[in-house]
Parts: structure tokens; C-alpha cells; sequence
């Protein structure tokens, strides 16, 4: 049981260490990321059956009893973020490899594999942190290995983008440190279960000041409204393989710390209104910012900021139902958006630019590409049959069933930004997709026409896959619902989980 | 003619290297012609790092052993040792720091990260815990008696990981960019003396 948790992070740093010294062969290196990133979806996968009645997985670093050892927990929620994220992990290196056996990138290969391979290992061992410190560890792991590879390819632009994401990243780093400093002040342990347990008995108004700063903490990460305006200036003009996992993971990973420390740590009446507000605040403000954007990368990255909000929300109602639509968005969310920004990149690499200004009429020149826009926008703005749908409409019969204005002042808002995500779609659709193509579009087409290589093919599978994946997901949504149920219930309740770490130890 | 006079007093001072004062020593006290990173060269400096290196390097490795129950380990070694690269990049420059190199940092890198994530996962395959010590006392003939544990060789990784890291810097952020910068004054002394001789 310790080797299943163990194997998602520490195989990935083994297979860095096997890629940096193959560095001279770039075959070898891909094969190491692709089995190793195979292996961490196979662990993600059994960890997923293990947990799926409840049960919460733990392993103890050190063989020291809980307080005192490294703690590894997997809970429901953990595992099946695992699973997704490692999913998601591996197509988009699918899709990197293709872009490199096609000579397309600029990116130097030798060092990108070790990067992403670092990259993975810091967001699972965030998820499975079991202790704050550990949190953290895993954090910088992931932040250290983003700040290398958005620089990948440098251009002035880049540089530029890097160094706001630096700044912003280390001052809530900082942040997270003091609050690590201060909780230990206050309960001597950096243990969650532990902390659980001893922030019980401190006073109320020292637990909501700690609260607020960890919101601040992980909302900075997690780009929530007023702490977002680094991310639509820094995501998109990365290397489409970058920005497309920094938009489906990263931020993520922010929302399930949020989601962590705010069930598990702190007691839900606090500051629930104020998760609320900040909701209704990231929705609305995201999604028009998106409404105003010329080039589809911002837009997207607006809009990631906009459903952030969803997220948000289902905390902040606090009840199983709202957490359990927390989760299905968060798996949807994650995986629509990684299509999404791979079929930016399949623009980018076909015209050249993904502005909306000088694109338009790309259904002519390419049917598939347009089809692989179409369905993970839509399920996006969440229309019926796709697993946006699903994930919004069990957030808005939480948010009705929780009742009280402010609960339906969160639903009005997230309708609201539900319409206008269709309308910035629709705007992308309308001036990108159809009409007449421009000249130099039509001559993308014509060179795309003469240059069929097998590189080219795995890219436009790998986007294909992560398309299927979002559909599958729409197809799957009952187990998913079922699984996001008993994950919410754990999440609740949280008997099972300090069970789980403290109760066998003593 | 003054054009000759010129150049003449221009080119042993020239930009690429500082000038050479009465510190310079006479005999040569480390392992490559020195061209050091800042300033000119200095007597006192070269002396005291051909002494010091050795001894730091020791001192880093007793840092490295005695870890586990008095102040040190990996982490504090393997700082300890990169300083005693980083004087020799300081008093010599970076062909010293090249000489001084056993391996490239990346290899020292991916060689800790190996060593150590190896020594943690390793008792899982026995279906221990995750970083899991095993011990093994013995009584050598001079040192009496000695015990093993495998900690040791995870924090030898991560001494590795960190002269790595260190001298990956190092490399970067100052040798390369010495390499750049004496490229771009001697392409900007070409490009003078072009300019100087065309006119005339």
C-alpha cells in the first residue's frame, strides 16, 4: 500500500534523474516520460478502486507514528484528481512529442522532458501531502519546475510574462511560509490531521485570521478575483504544451489545497460568506474580461480564471452536495480546458497566430479542427449533453438546495457567466470558424494540404484524445457523480481521514 | 604614427582581461592559465585558495558523515563543498572551474536525485515504509565500532543534487555569460579597429 502511494511521485523524479543523463538521446528520453507517466496513471488508477467506498489510504514516511512522520494520505477526492491530472499529463506529452518528431518547436527537448517530469511529481505530491510542510514542498517542486519551463523558447514577450509569474508565484510562497510559521506557533504540529484536531481548541478569531491568509495563500495561486491579473498575461504566450497543463493543472492544484485546508482545517462558517463574494467576483469579472480579448489564448485564459469561480462557489455552500459538484467541475474543468488549449496550439501551428483579427474562416481549410474546437467549447459553457452540463447543473441543485439569498445570488451569477462564456465562444466561432477565409488563412490550408508527417498525426491525436476524454467523461458522469459523492462525504465529515492518519498510529 | 602609439598602450590592458598590478604572482599556483572572474590576479588569493580547496572538500564531507546526530548532513556538505568550487571559479576563472569539474553538473544532478530517490523507495520493495532506515553495525580494526545506516547514502545524494545545482549556476549564470561577454568585446573591438582603419 505504501509502494501505491509512494509510486506517483517518486517514479517521476526517478525517471528526471534517467532523462537528464539521456539528455543526448532524444528517443530514450521520450520513452522514459511515456513510461513513466504510464506507470503513474496505472497507480492513479488502483488507488482510485481502492478508495472508492471511502476509505482514506495512508502511509507514514520513516515508519514514525503520524504526528511525527511524513504523512501520505490518498482519499477519494486525492486519488481521483490524481488519476485525471496524470491522464492529462501523459496526452499532452503525447502531443509534445508529436511537435517534436515534426521538428515544430523551438523548445530544446533535451531539458524540457526532465522539467515536466519534476513538473508531475511536485503535483502529485501535492496532492497526496498529508502534512503542511510537505504541501508546501510539493508546491515549490511544481512552481520551481513551471518557472523553468515557461521560459522554454525564450522571447522577449516570455521574458516578460516569466518575471510576473515569478514575482507573483514567490510572494504567495512567502505568504504560505508565514502561515506555515504560524499555525506551528499555534498548535506545534504541521501535520493536517493533527492541526484538525488542536485548532479546535484556539480561539475563533485567530482560526479565521489563519483561514483568510490560507485563502489569500492558495487564492493567489488558484488566480481568484482581485489575485488573478497575473495569470491571462503570463499563460498564453508560453509553448502550447506548457500553458496548456499550467491551465489545466496548476491552478487546480491551488483549488484543492483550498478545498483541503478549508474543510479539513478550519471550521466552514468563518468565512463561507467571504468564499462566496469572491465566487460571484471571479466569475463575473473573469468572463468579461474574456468578452473583450482579440486572441483566443486570452480569452481561454480569462474564461479559466471566470470558472474558477464555479469552484469556489460549491465551497463555499459548504453541504455534500455543493462539494460533490466541486469535484465532477474540477475533473471537467481540468480536462476541457487542456483541449481546449491544445486546439489553440493546432491554430497557432497551422496560421501561425491565434488572433481573431486575421483569422477567419477556418471550418473551410480544416472541418476536424473546427469539430475539435467545437465540442470541448461547448461543454464549457456547459450545454446539455456535455460534462460541463452535468458539473453545473449538480453545483446549481446544491446551490438551490442550500437556499438563502446569498446561495441564489451565487446561482443567478454563475447562470450568468454560464451565457456569457456562450457568447465569448460564440464570438471566437463566429469571427475564427466561419465566413469567407482570409488569403493568408487559405494559404496556411494549402501548405497544411502538402505537409502529412507522422508528428503532425500524433498531435492532432493527442488533442483528439483529450476531446474524446471530455466526451467520455459526459458518458461516464454516473459513476463520477457516485465517486464524487463519497469524496464529498469524506471531505464533510473528515472522521474518516483523521481516522485514517492518527487513529492508527496510537 | 599616434595611431601605432595607440594601439601599443591599448593592448595589454586591453578590455578582455584586467590589467596586471604587483599582486600578480610569478609562479603559477593553480591548474589552468588564469584569467580570474573579477579584478586582476592576486597573489594572496590564488595562495589561499590553493590551500583552502582540500581542506574545505574534507570538512564537507565530515560535514556529510557526521549529520546524522550533530549539526551537517547532505544539505550543509554539499553547500560547503560547492564554495570550494565557486573559490576556485573565483580566483581563477571559469577555465579553472572547468578544470576543477569532476563530472557536468547535470550528471551530478541526476546522479543524486537517482542515489537518493533510490535509498528512499528502497524499502518499500520489502514492504517497509517510504524512507525507512536500515542498519547495520560492524566492529572495524581501527575505528571500532561503526554503524552503517542507510540514511548515509541518501543524504550523500542529496549532497550531490546540491554541488549540482550550485555549480549549474555557477556555470550559467556566471561562466557563460563571461564567455558572451568576452565574445561581444572582442567583436566590438573588431568592429573599432575597422572603423579606425577605414577612414585613413
Amino acid at each position: 500500500m505504501s509502494t501505491l502511494l509512494a509510486i506517483p511521485f517518486l517514479v517521476p523524479v526517478l525517471g528526471a534523474a534517467a532523462a537528464l543523463l539521456l539528455r543526448s538521446y532524444r528517443r530514450g528520453q521520450q520513452a522514459v516520460a511515456v513510461v513513466t507517466l504510464a506507470l503513474v496513471v496505472l497507480a492513479a488508477a488502483a488507488l482510485v478502486r481502492r478508495t472508492a467506498d471511502g476509505t482514506v489510504l495512508t502511509s507514514q514516511g520513516g515508519g514514525w507514528p503520524a504526528p511525527l512522520g511524513i504523512t501520505i494520505a490518498a482519499d477519494p477526492l486525492t486519488a481521483l484528481l490524481l488519476l485525471v491530472s496524470s491522464v492529462v499529463l501523459l496526452v499532452v506529452l503525447l502531443y509534445a512529442i508529436g511537435q517534436d518528431t515534426a521538428g515544430l518547436s523551438r523548445a530544446t527537448p533535451a531539458v524540457f522532458h526532465p522539467i515536466y517530469l519534476v513538473l508531475t511529481a511536485g503535483v502529485c505530491l501535492s496532492f497526496l501531502a498529508g502534512d503542511l510542510f510537505n504541501l508546501f514542498v510539493g508546491f515549490e517542486i511544481m512552481l520551481t519546475a513551471s518557472y523553468a519551463l515557461i521560459t522554454q523558447a525564450p522571447t522577449r514577450a516570455r521574458v516578460r510574462a516569466s518575471m510576473i509569474y515569478t514575482v507573483v508565484s514567490l510572494t504567495s510562497s512567502i505568504l504560505f511560509l508565514t502561515g506555515i510559521a504560524l499555525v506551528y506557533g499555534v498548535t506545534g504540529t504541521v501535520n493536517l490531521a493533527d492541526i484538525a484536531v488542536r485548532l479546535g481548541g484556539a480561539p475563533d478569531a485567530l482560526r479565521t485570521v489563519l483561514a483568510l491568509l490560507f485563502l489569500v495563500v492558495f487564492g493567489i495561486k488558484a488566480a481568484i478575483v482581485p489575485m488573478h491579473f497575473w495569470l491571462p498575461d503570463s499563460y498564453p504566450v508560453a509553448l502550447t504544451r506548457i500553458s496548456a497543463i499550467f491551465a489545466a493543472l496548476l491552478t487546480k492544484v491551488a483549488v484543492y489545497a483550498v478545498i483541503r485546508t478549508q474543510t479539513l482545517l478550519f471550521a466552514r462558517d468563518d468565512i463561507a460568506p467571504v468564499i462566496m463574494w469572491l465566487a460571484i467576483a471571479t466569475m463575473i469579472v473573469g468572463i468579461l474580461g474574456a468578452l473583450v480579448q482579440d486572441d483566443v489564448n486570452r480569452i481561454m485564459s480569462f474564461a479559466l480564471v471566470s470558472h474558477i469561480g464555479f469552484m469556489l462557489f460549491g465551497l463555499a455552500l459548504g453541504s455534500v452536495a455543493g462539494l460533490a459538484g466541486v469535484i465532477v467541475y474540477l475533473v471537467h474543468h481540468i480536462v476541457v480546458q487542456a483541449a481546449l488549449f491544445l486546439v489553440n496550439g493546432l491554430i497557432r501551428q497551422y496560421v501561425g497566430h491565434t488572433s481573431l483579427r486575421a483569422l477567419r474562416g477556418l471550418t473551410a481549410i480544416s472541418p476536424v479542427l473546427a469539430l475539435l474546437f467545437f465540442l470541448p467549447a461547448m461543454s464549457l459553457a456547459g450545454l446539455p449533453p456535455m460534462s460541463g452540463f452535468v458539473a453545473k447543473v449538480a453545483l446549481f441543485q446544491a446551490g438551490a438546495q442550500a437556499g438563502g439569498w446569498l446561495a441564489w445570488t451565487g446561482v443567478a451569477a454563475g447562470v450568468a457567466t454560464s451565457l456569457l462564456t456562450l457568447m465569448a465562444i460564440f464570438r471566437v466561432w463566429v469571427r475564427a470558424f466561419w465566413g469567407v477565409p482570409l488569403p493568408d488563412v487559405v494559404e496556411a490550408g494549402e501548405r497544411l494540404q502538402g505537409r502529412r508527417s507522422g508528428g503532425a498525426l500524433l498531435m492532432a491525436g493527442a488533442t483528439g484524445a483529450m476531446v474524446a476524454l471530455g466526451l467520455a467523461l459526459a458518458a461516464a458522469s454516473g459513476p463520477l457523480t457516485a465517486l464524487a459523492f463519497t469524496a464529498a462525504e469524506d471531505l464533510i465529515s473528515g472522521q474518516a481521514y483523521l481516522q485514517a492518519v492518527l487513529g492508527g498510529a496510537s | 604614427m599616434s595611431e601605432v602609439s595607440d594601439e601599443g598602450t591599448a593592448a595589454p590592458g586591453g578590455a578582455g582581461t584586467p590589467p596586471e598590478g604587483w599582486e600578480a604572482p610569478r609562479e603559477r599556483w593553480l591548474s589552468t592559465v588564469v584569467s580570474p572572474a573579477f579584478g586582476p590576479r592576486s597573489v594572496l588569493l590564488e595562495v589561499a585558495v590553493r590551500l583552502l580547496v582540500p581542506s574545505v572538500l574534507v570538512f564537507s564531507v565530515f560535514l556529510l558523515v557526521a549529520g546524522h546526530d550533530r549539526p551537517g548532513g547532505g544539505f550543509a556538505g554539499g553547500l560547503v563543498a560547492s564554495m570550494a568550487f565557486v573559490l576556485r571559479y573565483i580566483a581563477g576563472g571559469r577555465h579553472e572551474l572547468a578544470a576543477g569539474m569532476p563530472l557536468k553538473p547535470n550528471t551530478l544532478l541526476a546522479g543524486g536525485l537517482l542515489l537518493s530517490g533510490v535509498t528512499a523507495g528502497f524499502p518499500l520493495i520489502s514492504g517497509g515504509d517510504l524512507l525507512e532506515v536500515i542498519k547495520h553495525s560492524a566492529e572495524l580494526p581501527v575505528f571500532g565500532k561503526v554503524t552503517f545506516a542507510s540514511y548515509l547514502a541518501f543524504e550523500a545524494g542529496v549532497f550531490l543534487i546540491v554541488v549540482g545545482l550550485v555549480l549549474s549556476v555557477v556555470a550559467a549564470l556566471g561562466a557563460r555569460m563571461e564567455a558572451e561577454e568576452e565574445e561581444v568585446r572582442a567583436g566590438r573591438r573588431r568592429r573599432r579597429a575597422r572603423n579606425k582603419g577605414g577612414p585613413r
